[in-house]
């Protein structure tokens, strides 16, 4: 037989291959190892000595183990937390620490941990299975865990834990009332004491004046113009800033400011931040309001004052900022003086005859004849007209010693 | 154990015949030249190398071995998108789910998907690199050899790096989130500012106006079916031209200076067809292809050589994807750009020479989409495909380091990758919002969240 022709590679290139197929294998162990590092195996293991110590080993036993799953068609979500919140369902574990405290059982009655899941009432990435990625405190996640360290990092008034309320109202958003979410509740009343439907629409009925805030809680962080917010930059934060002085975030803005205090600023702020489209099946709460309707004596109001002899006003939108109280037109912002006087009170301010002013306004009235509300000459006698109507029902209500008390 | 053992060993009843080969697998350790030659007809995977090899081609600071690395690479791929392929669901609905899936609870999910990303990212760099190689050692030129076409070989590196670079881009889509949204956008806006064609074009590669459901699944579809498999096939014919070509250039460039030296002639046969095609059958003398002195046998010296290649690829790309976590941003959102927007980062030079060359005056722009998207990059193409007829360097500087008489092109090759690599190291850590400049050491602005 021929013999092998000699080679100087084996003697090196052996030995290497030999360190390649080491460091091979070192680096499958490693990843095999790091794919098996996860906290919720301790939690697990914590849980099931807890259970038997408390009940028994038997019990114990039909403790969870793996990882655990919500899969919610109706929500489109897939939730995993019930991995490291092992005792959700569990009696008897009130006051134990996270993760292995019991749920209130209160919210759960209506709410089935089985039928939500967990993440559409307290955010947090539901995919995961770490508590960092869980709690959404990574890069990307646009929905943290609304608990109480976020509502800390808000100094939320009262309770800490409101943030939540939020997500209650994505699915209960049409109720005037809804049973443990006060921020939310005290927001809803804000929106009606202080006429925001002026300017707003909200769920199809108001001006437009203002944007339309129906989906406002859909518009992305990136759009809103932090150049004049100081602290954190984020769209709850720019709300509360802007709920409390609209014009020292937006220059050139006609909102009122309302001097909000900042339980009010933060209770708006979760109610127009929680008006956003989400996914979800009917069927998963009947009875609550799909709809949002008026009432009848808040169409008859508004009706009445439409098609009363102040009606004018109310279509051509004075009435946003101006009362005319004597034909019982009521400004919702009531920013501008009564016009009931507006003869006299012009005469007063200005140095000028209420004609003159209408056809060559000054001051802030340039500003909103020129840009809000825009009148030809004709609408603009129309205005003069209405005016002096007005004036003289004042007039003819304080002869009578009835004249209402009037907003300057 | 007996027939195995049976079937491994040589019976020394065995009558040795020519062209039988008695043993049904191949030796690792061959105690003969017959038997390592062996190896090479009686084994599938190893049939497209030549049972001798010129020692200088196999050396590793002549080719690094990059091109064995891309293909390692390019298996690594493969395998690892397999199981992807069936985790995965190429729907608007459901990709970012999916994936999350794979990143947080399938067994390995995380490790598959990182394997694949490094590796895709890495293949890009590798087929780079090979290109690179191949041009400063004028391996596209033909050498001495009979027959050799070497640079239409180079054209099909050209086109397996552009299919490289296009599978890598087609699979940035899938995983359907902000960072693939936009950066899909900016590729092919770029490749609307071609004129007249450019809308259709880009209408044509998205499957429609948006991206969107018909973008997904046609991505979906070049990504895992259309482009491996073209590359694959490319890939097959590059390796077969290798072997028509004579091997590497390296080996040409030694086989002249072996034949300026006597060489004894010496009884040989060859085990290639390509042998007998050429008139090298067995018994005609043998002046410099298979010299004994300078040649061995290709089993085990470079099946050994190609597994530390192949096992070092394996175990580096399992240690940066266990050590490197693969990102996935939020939902694509097509109402959002994220500031800035970036393309892929082997883009990432064309987007910055995009942004140079867009002139602002006053109010008139001149969009340098076209000049920077489509011109430079066309042309540089154009170029580097028809190099190997322009280059009248001498045949005897194939398949060596800085020969004196490529010194010039050379050197202006490198500095066109030294232009791209600084373009490309601009675009990647230098740019911010609005795509503004600013040093590392500069915080770029806040990103605002929702909450």
């Amino acid at each position: 037989m021929e013999k092998r022709t000699g080679s100087p590679y084996p003697k090196i290139d052996r030995p290497v291959l030999a360190l390649v197929g080491v460091v091979l294998v070192i680096s499958t162990a490693f990843f095999a190892w790091s794919d098996r590092q996860h906290d919720y195996r301790y939690y697990q293991y914590q849980f099931r000595q807890m259970v038997a110590e408390k009940f028994g080993a038997d019990l114990a036993a039909t403790t969870s183990s793996g990882i655990q799953q919500v899969w919610v068609p109706g929500l489109r979500r897939a939730d995993r937390c019930t991995t490291c919140h092992v005792a959700t369902n569990w009696k008897g574990f009130e006051t134990a620490e996270e993760p292995w405290r019991t749920h209130p059982v209160e919210p759960l009655k209506a709410h089935p941990v089985e039928t939500f899941g967990c993440s559409a009432c307290h955010g947090g990435q539901g995919w995961a299975i770490d508590t960092a990625e869980a709690h959404g405190e990574v890069a990307h996640w646009e929905e943290p865990l609304l608990g109480e360290g976020l509502g800390e990092s808000y100094s939320l008034v009262d309770n800490k834990k409101a943030l939540m309320q939020m997500n209650c109202n994505i699915c209960h958003r049409y109720e005037r009332e809804t049973a443990g979410a006060d921020m939310i509740n005290h927001a809803k009343k804000l929106v009606q004491d202080k006429g925001c439907r002026a300017c707003h629409v909200v769920n199809g009925r108001g001006g437009t004046i203002g944007p339309d805030l129906t989906w406002i809680g859909d518009k992305a962080p990136e759009q809103y113009e932090y150049g004049r917010l100081s602290g954190q930059k984020t769209a709850f934060a720019w709300h509360v800033a802007h709920f409390k002085d609209p014009r020292a975030l937006v220059q050139d803005t006609v909102m009122p400011n309302f001097h909000f205090s900042t339980r009010d600023a933060q209770a708006l702020s979760m109610l127009v931040l929680s008006w956003k489209r989400a996914e979800f099946d009917v069927a998963l709460y009947p009875g609550v309001a799909r709809t949002d309707p008026q009432t009848a004596e808040e169409r008859k109001a508004e009706e009445d004052m439409r098609t009363g002899p102040g009606g004018w006003f109310v279509q051509t939108g004075c009435f946003v900022c101006h009362s005319i109280s004597v034909f019982g037109v009521k400004s919702p912002a009531q920013i501008g003086p009564d016009l009931s006087i507006a003869v006299e009170d012009v005469q007063a301010r200005f140095g000028r005859t209420i004609d003159d002013f209408i056809r060559e306004p000054t001051g802030t009235m340039s500003v909103v004849l020129s840009r809000q509300i825009i009148l030809t000459p004709e609408q603009k006698q129309v205005a003069i007209e209405k005016l002096r109507q007005a004036f003289a029902e004042y007039q003819r209500l304080k002869a009578e010693g009835n004249a209402p008390s009037l907003s300057r | 154990m007996a027939t195995i053992k049976g079937l491994l060993k040589r019976s020394p009843d065995t009558p040795e015949a020519p062209g039988v080969h008695p043993q049904a697998l191949w030796s690792f350790r061959p105690r003969s030249d017959r038997e390592a030659g062996d190896a090479i007809v009686s084994n599938l995977l190893l049939h497209w190398f030549p049972s001798k090899v010129y020692k200088p081609s196999l050396d590793w600071s002549y080719s690094f071995w990059l091109g064995t690395a891309s293909a390692a690479l390019f298996l690594l791929l493969v395998v690892s998108g397999l199981p992807l392929l069936m985790l995965y669901v190429p729907s608007v609905e459901r990709a970012y789910q999916s994936v999350k899936d794979i990143e947080y609870v399938v067994t390995f999910g995380w490790w598959i998907r990182a394997v694949h990303r490094i590796s895709a990212h890495l293949m890009v760099v590798a087929v780079a690199l090979h290109l690179v190689r191949v041009f400063l050692t004028g391996a596209y030129k033909n050498g001495v050899g009979q027959g050799q076409c070497r640079e239409w070989n180079w054209v099909i590196g050209v086109v397996m790096l552009l299919l490289t670079l296009f599978l890598s881009f087609t699979g940035y889509l899938l995983p359907w989130d902000q960072l693939a949204f936009w950066a899909v956008t900016v590729g092919t806006n770029i490749a609307s500012s071609i004129p007249w064609i450019g809308p259709t074009v880009r209408e044509l590669l998205i499957g429609g106006r948006t991206i969107e459901q018909a973008t997904l699944i046609r991505f979906y579809v070049l990504h895992c079916i259309m482009l491996p498999g073209a590359l694959g096939v490319l890939f097959a014919y590059h390796m077969w031209r290798v072997r028509k070509d004579g091997g590497l250039a390296k080996a040409d460039h030694e086989a002249v200076l072996a034949n300026q030296r006597p060489v004894p002639p010496v009884a040989s046969k060859t085990y290639t067809l390509l042998g007998v095609a050429r008139g090298t059958a067995p018994t005609v003398k043998v002046t410099s292809v298979e010299a004994p002195d300078l040649t061995v046998s290709a089993v085990p010296d470079l099946t050994r050589r190609a597994a530390i290649v192949v096992l070092a690829t394996f175990a580096l790309v399992s240690i940066l994807a266990s050590a490197i976590p693969s990102p996935l941003e939020e939902p694509a959102n097509a109402l959002v750009t994220p500031n800035p927007a970036k393309a892929p980062w082997y883009f990432l030079w064309l987007q910055e020479i995009v942004t140079d060359t867009t002139i602002r005056i006053g109010s008139f722009t001149i969009n340098g989409a076209f000049l920077g998207g489509v011109i430079l990059p066309g042309l540089l193409i154009t170029l580097l495909t028809v190099w190997p007829w322009l280059d009248r360097s001498s045949a005897l500087s194939t398949g060596r380091w800085f020969p004196k008489d490529r010194r010039t092109q050379n050197a202006m090759f490198l500095a066109l990758v030294l232009l791209v690599l600084v373009f490309t190291v601009i675009g990647m850590f230098l740019r911010g919002p609005y795509w503004n400049f600013y040093w590392p050491w500069e915080a770029w602005p806040e990103i605002p969240a929702r909450i």
